[in-house]
Formats: C-alpha cells, sequence, structure tokens
C-alpha cells in the first residue's frame, strides 16, 4: 500500500520523487495497463480462431446457410456500452472535482447500463436458434461473444465494488484510485465490444 | 477505552515456523520457496527422463508399455518447463530483483505470494494427472488436437493437465505483470534504465514475453477444454474447425517460451561473466537491447515449427528467414560475453565454469537451430531424434546450465555460506560430460531416422549403440545433479561463512548482508553507473579495477 502512497505523492508534486518511485505513475495504474495489454492478446487469440473457421468453412455468406445474426439488437447493445463509457467518465471528473453525488450517480448509470447490455445479450443467446456445437461457425460466435461477456461481468463486478465504496464516501478528490481502475478496465471492454460487433455482426 | 501499551503480545498463528514461511509476502522468502520447490520438479521431471531412457537403453525393452511412454514423454516436457524451468526462474528473479534495484520489496507483496501459491496449486492439478482414470495425459506436452481431443484422449488425465497449465499460466501472468512494475516503479535514486543490471533487463524482456503469450497458449487451452467438455468444434476438422490453428496458437506462445526460459539465463551469464573477468561487460547497451529485439522477433517464428503443416513455399520461406534474423541479436550477445572475457583477469570458479560452458554449449544449440531453420531441411529432420537434441541444448545446454551458475554465484548472497568449489567443479565436469554422452548421439539417430516420441526401435547396429551411450550419459547426469543436492545441503548448514561481497561484484544486492535483512536495505547508495558498487569502492580508495 505504501507504493501507492508514493504514487500519489508523485502525481500532486508536492515533494521530490521519494526513493523507489521512479515512475510518474501509479504502480497500480501501470500493472493495470499490463494486464490490459494481456487481456487484448486473449482476444486476439479468439479472433483468430474465428477469422480461421471463417475460411476454413468456406461458406459464401456469412453467417453460413440458414444462420441469422440480429444485427440490430446487437447495434443497440453497441449504444448501450459506448454510453456507459462517457457515464464512467463523468463519475471520475465528478469525484476529482470532488463531487460524490456525481460519482455515484455516474457509477450507479454504468452499473445499470453494463447490466442492461448482459441482459439483453442473454436474452439474444436463448432466441439465435443455433448452439456452441452449430459447426465452426457456431463455436466461434459463442466463443467471442462469450468471452466478452464474462469481461462484461468482471467489470460490473468490479463497479459494484466501487459503487459501494462510493456510498460509504471511501473516495474523495485525492483519493479515487479505485475508481480510476475498473474505470480504465471498462473503456478497455468497450472498446473491445466495437471491435468485436465489427467483426462479428458488421463485415 | 484505555489501551494498555506494555501488554505483551500473544504468538499468533503465523508464529510457527512453518507459516512463517507459508504466509510470507517478503519476496527473498518467497524466491526461495520458488526456487526449492521447482528444484524439486526438477528431481521429479529428470526421473520421468531417466525412466524414458532406460526404456530406449536397448531394443524392445519392457520398463514401459507405449501408453505409459507416451505419459512419461508428455509429463516430462510439461513438468521440465512449467513446473520446474520458469518457477525457478520465477524464484531467482523474486529474489534478485527488488535487491539489484534497491528496492525494499516487489511492487504488490501479496500478489507475489498469490502467484506462488497459484502455481503450486496447479502443480498440483498437473501431476494429479497421474492419479486419473486411464493414467496421465499422453498427447505430448504439445498436445496436438486431434490427438488431445474428445475422440483421442477421452481420459480425465488430459483435462487436468489442461486445468493444471492453466493455473500455472495465470501464476507466471501474475508474476510478470509484478516483475514489469517492480523494475520501472521501485528503482533507487538514480538508478536509470541505462544502469539497471542486465539480469534486471532480461527480467523485462522476459516479463514482456510472458505478458504477450500466456494468454494465446491459454485461449488456445480453453478452446480445448471446450472442445473436449462442451461439444464445441473449435480444432475438430469434422466440425468445420481446424488442427492447424490449435498449432499457430501453440507455436506462437511455444517459441517464444523458450526465450522466456533462456532470456534469464543470458541475463545471470551477463553478470557472471564480468565478476569473474574482473572487466565491465563488453557493451552494456548492445546486450541490454539485444535482450529486448529477441523477445521481439521471436514472436514472428513461430512458424518454423509448422514447416511440414503444408503452410506453403511463402509463409514457409518468411518463417525461414524471421528465424535466422534471430541469430543477430544472440549472436550479438555471444560477441559481448567474448569480448569481455578476452584480456580478462580470469578465475574460474563454479559460476564462471557454468557460464561459460553455457555460451559454448548454447552456441552449438543456436547453430543446430539454424540448420532446421532451413525448411527443406525441416522436412528432413521434423519431430526426429535430431530435434530432441537441438531443443535440449538450447533447454539445458543454455538454461539449466545459466541455473547452475547462478545458483553458485548467489549461493553465498542467499545463505550467507560458500558453497564447497571442489564439489561444484565436480558438478560441472560430470554434469557437462553427461549432457554430451546423452546428447551428441541423439543428433545422429535424428539424422539416420529415429522419430521422437516412440518407445521401441529395431534392432540394428548403430541405433543401439548411439541409444546405449544416450542412457549412460543421462545417468551421469544424474549423478552430477546429486553432488549437487550434497553441496548445498552441506554448505549451507556448515560452509564457511560469506561476506557480505565475497565476489568483489559491481551490482547492488552486493551492498546487503548476506543473507539480506528482512527489509534488504538500511541504506541504498546513490547509483551514478551500472556498477554502483565498484564506483563506492573507488570513492573509498579501494582497488582499481576494470
Ligand atoms: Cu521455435
Amino acid at each position: 500500500m505504501s507504493a501507492i502512497a508514493h504514487g500519489d505523492g508523485q502525481r500532486h508534486g508536492d515533494h521530490p520523487p521519494a526513493a523507489h518511485a521512479s515512475s510518474r505513475v501509479p504502480p497500480v495504474l501501470v500493472g493495470m495497463y499490463l494486464f490490459i495489454a494481456s487481456e487484448a492478446m486473449l482476444f486476439g487469440s479468439f479472433f483468430a480462431a474465428y477469422f480461421f473457421a471463417r475460411v476454413s468453412v468456406g461458406a459464401e455468406t456469412w453467417p453460413p446457410e440458414p444462420f441469422e445474426l440480429p444485427v440490430f439488437l446487437a447495434l443497440l447493445n453497441t449504444i448501450i456500452l459506448v454510453t456507459s463509457s462517457f457515464t464512467i467518465h463523468w463519475a471520475l471528473q465528478s469525484i476529482k472535482r470532488d463531487d460524490r453525488a456525481g460519482l455515484i450517480a455516474g457509477l450507479g448509470l454504468t452499473f445499470l447500463l453494463g447490466l442492461a447490455f448482459l441482459l439483453i445479450q442473454a436474452r439474444e443467446y436463448t432466441r439465435l436458434g443455433f448452439s456452441p456445437r452449430d459447426l465452426g461457425f457456431g463455436s466461434t460466435f459463442y466463443g467471442l461473444t462469450g468471452l466478452h461477456g464474462l469481461h462484461v461481468f468482471v467489470g460490473l463486478t468490479l463497479l459494484a465494488i466501487a459503487f459501494v465504496r462510493a456510498v460509504r464516501g471511501h473516495y474523495s478528490a485525492r483519493n479515487h484510485q479505485g475508481v480510476e481502475l475498473p474505470g480504465i478496465y471498462w473503456h478497455f471492454v468497450d472498446v473491445m465490444w466495437i471491435v468485436v460487433y465489427t467483426t462479428v455482426y458488421v463485415i | 477505552m484505555a489501551v494498555r501499551v506494555e501488554e505483551q503480545v500473544l504468538p499468533t498463528w503465523k508464529d510457527g515456523a512453518v507459516m512463517r514461511w507459508v504466509t510470507s509476502v517478503d519476496h527473498k522468502k518467497i524466491g526461495l520457496i520458488y526456487i526449492w520447490s521447482a528444484f524439486v520438479f526438477f528431481v521429479g521431471g529428470g526421473s520421468m527422463a531417466l525412466a524414458i531412457r532406460l526404456q530406449l537403453a536397448q531394443a524392445d525393452q519392457e520398463i514401459a508399455t507405449q501408453g505409459s511412454f507416451n505419459a512419461l514423454t508428455t509429463m516430462h516436457g510439461t513438468v521440465m518447463v512449467f513446473l520446474f524451468a520458469m518457477p525457478l526462474l520465477a524464484g531467482i528473479g523474486n529474489y534478485l530483483v527488488p535487491l539489484m534495484i534497491g528496492a525494499r520489496d516487489m511492487a504488490f507483496p501479496r500478489l507475489n505470494a498469490l502467484s506462488l501459491w497459484i502455481y503450486m496449486i496447479g502443480a498440483i492439478v498437473l501431476l494429479g494427472s497421474f492419479g486419473a482414470k486411464g493414467g496421465a495425459a499422453q498427447a505430448g506436452w504439445t498436445a496436438y488436437t486431434p490427438l488431445s481431443g474428445p475422440d483421442y484422449a477421452p481420459e480425465l488425465g488430459q483435462d487436468l493437465w489442461i486445468l493444471g497449465l492453466h493455473l500455472v499460466g495465470i501464476s507466471s501472468l501474475l508474476g510478470s505483470i509484478n516483475f514489469l512494475v517492480t523494475i520501472v516503479n521501485m528503482r533507487t535514486q538514480g538508478m536509470s534504465w541505462t544502469r539497471i543490471p542486465l539480469f534486471v533487463w532480461s527480467m523485462v524482456a522476459q516479463s514482456i514475453l510472458i505478458l504477450l503469450t500466456i494468454p494465446v497458449i491459454a485461449a488456445a487451452l480453453l478452446l480445448l477444454l471446450l472442445d473436449r467438455q462442451a461439444g464445441t468444434s473449435f480444432f475438430l476438422p469434422d466440425g468445420g474447425g481446424s488442427a492447424v490453428l490449435y498449432q499457430h496458437l501453440f507455436w506462437f506462445f511455444g517459441h517464444p517460451e523458450v526465450y522466456i526460459l533462456v532470456l534469464p539465463a543470458f541475463g545471470i551469464v551477463s553478470e557472471v561473466i564480468p565478476v569473474f573477468a574482473r572487466k565491465p561487460i563488453f557493451g552494456y547497451k548492445a546486450v541490454a537491447f539485444s535482450s529486448l529485439g529477441i523477445a521481439l522477433i521471436s514472436m514472428i517464428v513461430w512458424g518454423h515449427h509448422m514447416f511440414t503443416v503444408g503452410l506453403g513455399d511463402g509463409l514457409n520461406g518468411f518463417f525461414m528467414v524471421a528465424t535466422y534474423l534471430v541469430a543477430i541479436p544472440t549472436g550479438i550477445k555471444v560477441l559481448n560475453w567474448t569480448a569481455t572475457l578476452w584480456r580478462g583477469n580470469l578465475t574460474f570458479r563454479t559460476p564462471m565454469l557454468f557460464a561459460v560452458g553455457m555460451v559454448a554449449l548454447f552456441l552449438i544449440g543456436g547453430l543446430s537451430g539454424v540448420v532446421v531453420a532451413n525448411y527443406p531441411v525441416d522436412y528432413q529432420l521434423h519431430d526426429s531424434y535430431y530435434i530432441v537434441a537441438h531443443f535440449h541444448y538450447t533447454i539445458i545446454g543454455g538454461m539449466v546450465l545459466g541455473i547452475f551458475a547462478g545458483l553458485y554465484h548467489w549461493f553465498p548472497k542467499m545463505t550467507g555460506r560458500m558453497y564447497d568449489e571442489r564439489l561444484g567443479k565436480w558438478h560441472f565436469w560430470l554434469f557437462t560430460l553427461g549432457f554430451s554422452l546423452t546428447f551428441v548421439p541423439q543428433h545422429m539417430l535424428g539424422l539416420m531416422g529415429m522419430p521422437r516420441r516412440v518407445y521401441t526401435y529395431d534392432r540394428e547396429g548403430l541405433f543401439e549403440v548411439y541409444n546405449l551411450v544416450s542412457t549412460i550419459g543421462a545417468w551421469l547426469m544424474a549423478l552430477a545433479v546429486l553432488i549437487f543436492i550434497v553441496n548445498v545441503v552441506r554448505s549451507w548448514r556448515s560452509g564457511p561463512r560469506a561476506g557480505s561481497d565475497p565476489w568483489l561484484a559491481d551490482t547492488l544486492e552486493w551492498y546487503a548482508s548476506s543473507p539480506p535483512a528482512e527489509h534488504n536495505f538500511d541504506s541504498v547508495p546513490y547509483v551514478a553507473s551500472h556498477r554502483p558498487l565498484r564506483d563506492l569502492r573507488r570513492r573509498l580508495g579501494g582497488e582499481r579495477d576494470g
């Protein structure tokens, strides 16, 4: 924890760099960025699987006959997630101004939007009419969207923790790393969805 | 409420000797637990190798059946790579990195302990594969589909193998993040990026590789598990999946894995050679940045494991040329080590013997690799004993010798005592002799056409001779390791006391006492070059080396 304290001191620049604080970016943030790099590689592997199936199945149309994808429902979900990127940003900006009400509202809204996304995806899954067992197409479709859904779920868990801590008054203008971290993760999940959506539903 | 300050603190459940280690978040204790347990797995994986060599000592032996032989080769490879090699390097890194950069501990001590214990659980799950109905996994350490798929490996052993690897992979991934953050954030005052020890540079390159490639093998194993248990068809051709995809994902991780193992050994050698040549390393920046160069290039060469799959001349040619490129940064390192030795004041203590031996043997492994990187040649040698010989030269000749160099070099630091020089030299000469006897003949076996992973072979002149020599060599290596164990146990208990800097080395870990105090340093000198202790000695008017 002392490492975090060093980081904060650095950022606010009220004393010269302490020993063992050889970076301007606090350790937990560096750790989070590195973790996201590895997450990107994980998604990359699933994309590789997706394109491999798409090429090796060799169907003339994609999705192959007779499967169909609910493009507009997924578009709705895209709009929901993109909106949630703005609300989490708002939450973070609020606490930087010491506006706790804004923080709680922002976090709450983001959580609800994320939850709506997951519920809509669950609904979509039950009505698609194909399963992960249906050829490379079914496997990779569920693989990619499922992996993303799992990340939304993890993001929601982090947001829920941040929300409870926000209500209990743990954050302030000086101390809000607990909001910043899930925020970075959430932005990543959103960006990943845009790529998944474009790949799976649009092209 | 009144608080009585003088109240005696009662011992808690954490105060027993065992629990002090188990609950520790100190990087040195965690490092030692990693080293000890990885060494136990080294002995375990080595025993499997001895069993393999016994079965192959003569034709038509019946020590192992076809099935149990496959399980032995599979588990030998997996245990050596994932339970011995990676954790042992994690242990050495854990012990040394914070000391070398003048830090109190790793950036995230509790995450560090979590990585350690996830590794332990993963190891138990992986070895639990032996207890499963139908025996341990048999699909090879590469677990190619469809061999590892539901049709050909329906037993539970393969699933435990997958789950165990998942856990060990997560452990390495968390560890790599911890190392990178530690090195980015925790360097002491004055220690800029061109002043960190070369071992720390090698850990930077290794951690980047782990960070970017472990997720890929994790994905491959996850999809394989789904194919086996959930009826998907990612890798199963019958359902429109692709077995070649599995190979791509596996080797995208598999080739960099070689450098995940070998880069820290390069780092160790880059620390040991200057100390025993009494010269600064030749070309610090070249050695440091060639680590990064190797790491980056190693991520675009994986196709050389798949030349016989039928990628076509275009891709095969690309992977061939890319593989040749790795020889450039590797050659730079070899050149720099040689130049450091050149006209140095050499003393051949045990760490130095292992370091120089590593350079020589890894060079042979590298050159035999350049031979098979040529894909028409590989058509002939693919999956033969030549490949087995080649990669054991890089992994044992490269990594294991490097690790031994490091263990001897830092033994006085970790234990406060000096090892026995005579036993150390016996260890080196017996080990390298046994190693050469084991693996030189395997090159020939491969050229004669003996495929890898077969449990017996034809009764025919040279096949029998080479195999017998190889088996004798393997047992010599085992004897050498036994000598090492005796040396460590004896010296740890009653070796002569070593001071804080017995080698007159230049890096910060030698500024701490031996073994270092729980908090590492009372103070750290300001770092003004990559040889802070040499600077300190000069300021105090001492010796004039280098
Ligand atoms: Cu390779």
